[in-house]
Order: C-alpha cells, then structure tokens, then sequence
C-alpha cells in the first residue's frame, strides 16, 4: 500500500478522539444519532430548519410539505474506487420534522450554502402572537 | 496528548474529526471530507514532511431574535491528519471545496503508477 492508513499508526490520535467523545458538548447530546443533523429555531414570524447536508446538490434533495410535517429526503451517492475507509454515510436519508404551527405553504423559502441547507416557514397569521389593545372607556 | 497546546488556541470550538472517505482510482488517491459550512476562507490545508493537516472552522451566523427550539449541530472545527507515504506526487496534490465537501487528490508519484511491461518475442 502507497499509503499507510492502518489504524496501528493512528493510535496516538484514536487515543485522543476517545477522549473527545468523552469531552462532547453536553448541548450537543442527540448529534449523530440521526442522518442528517437538524437544528430548528423558531422567531415570532417564521420557523426555521436548517440541516448539514455537505456535498449534495440542491436537486438531490427532495424538501416535501405535509400538513404537519417537513420531510427532507435525498440519497448520497457511493464515489467509485477501491475504498481504503469509508466514513461518510451513503445511500437514502429521511428526516421527518413536526410542526406545531400552521405555516404559510406559499411563503417557504430553501436555499443551500456550503452543505447547509436552510429552510425558513413562515408562520401562518393565526398562529403569531398578536397584541390586543384595550379600548379605554 | 498530542494536541493540547492546539487545544488551548482556540477553546471556544468544538472540535471535531470529520468523515472522511479515502479511495484509490488508478491516477492516484482521492479523500473526501464532510465539512459543512466550512467557507474557502475558513479551511486550511498544510502539508508537512509527511503530514497533511486538514482544519477548518464551521461558524454559523446567528439567527436574530431566534429562540433555539432542538439542536443536534453547532459551530465546530474539524480537523485531521493524514500520513502520506513516498508513492505521492507532492507537487500535484490538488484541493477543492464545493458544498461542504472537500475533495483532495493525490496523485501516485510516476514510479508508482501501473503500467504494463512489454514482452519481447525472443
């Protein structure tokens, strides 16, 4: 082999990201349990849902509104080769995410940076916030 | 450790090892490594003896006025190290990143590449 990659040589560094998994971000518990990542944030007029999905085209991902529901769907392809290791995930992924607010369906907008992706949903008007003012008699 | 001098620069990251996948083509050796949300100006690529040390820094902008309601993802830096034998062709190693995914090529050194040896009819 042109290039060493067994795991013998990279001892020193296994010891360390034994220790990093040790150290992980208490914040960031659920990471890597589902493929792909998704952070959700919410301000008084939209939802927003981003989610890392590096080195996927915008047409590889497939973004479907159900009536409760935001499904990110999309399927990574193998690289062709003979694999030393293969870390990254391949193959159909499907992110299911509730929503517990009624959204305007014609307000979606998604776009794609740097293998984030990023959709913002508008709330529908019923469900903002609304201040109501008395009238002084 | 090895790396706590490193640690101590920059301790408000996280710091992660990012998937990586190395596969040999017959021109030579092809890495990918996931790095979402790492820019052109956040990575950098420094190749040493025979050490090539990848880092980049994921920084997400901050969302105004928002409240985080679930998160599985943050700011990071990735960072690995690949050891590189004598087979490589140092001067041709080539980087690119497109959509998160950083592709470097290394190509094998001319020696190292296959080739098909001619028979002489005697």
């Amino acid at each position: 082999m042109v290039i060493d990659f067994s795991t013998y040589y990279d001892m020193p560094r296994n010891l360390d990201s034994f220790f990093e998994e040790l150290w992980r971000p208490t914040s960031l518990s659920q990471r890597r349990v589902a493929y792909p990542p998704v952070n959700i944030s919410e301000t008084e007029e939209e939802l927003i849902v981003t989610s890392e999905i590096p080195g996927m085209d915008t047409d590889d991902v497939e973004l479907t509104l159900n009536e409760k529901s935001l499904v990110i769907r999309g399927a990574k392809k193998n690289e062709v080769g003979n694999y030393y290791r293969q870390e990254r995930p391949t193959g159909s992924f499907q992110r299911i995410i509730n929503l517990n607010v009624a959204v305007q369906v014609d307000g979606i907008k998604a776009s794609m940076k740097d293998g984030l992706l990023r959709v913002s949903l508008p709330k529908a008007k019923e469900s903002r916030p609304m201040t109501i003012s008395i009238d002084a008699q | 450790m090895t790396n706590d001098l490193e640690k101590k620069t920059t301790p408000t990251l996280p710091r992660f090892r990012p998937n990586t996948d190395v596969l040999e083509r017959e021109d030579g050796f092809h890495i990918f490594v996931d790095m979402p949300g790492v820019g052109k100006d956040d990575l950098s690529i420094d190749l040493r003896e025979n050490e090539l040390e990848i880092r980049g820094r994921a920084v997400y902008p901050r969302e105004e006025n928002a409240k985080a309601l679930h998160v599985e993802f943050g700011d990071g830096e990735y960072v690995r190290t690949f050891t590189i034998s004598d087979g490589v062709d140092r001067e041709g190693i080539r980087a690119s990143l497109k959509k998160g995914l950083l592709e470097l090529f290394l190509p094998k050194a001319a020696r190292f590449k296959p080739r098909r040896i001619e028979i002489q009819a005697g």
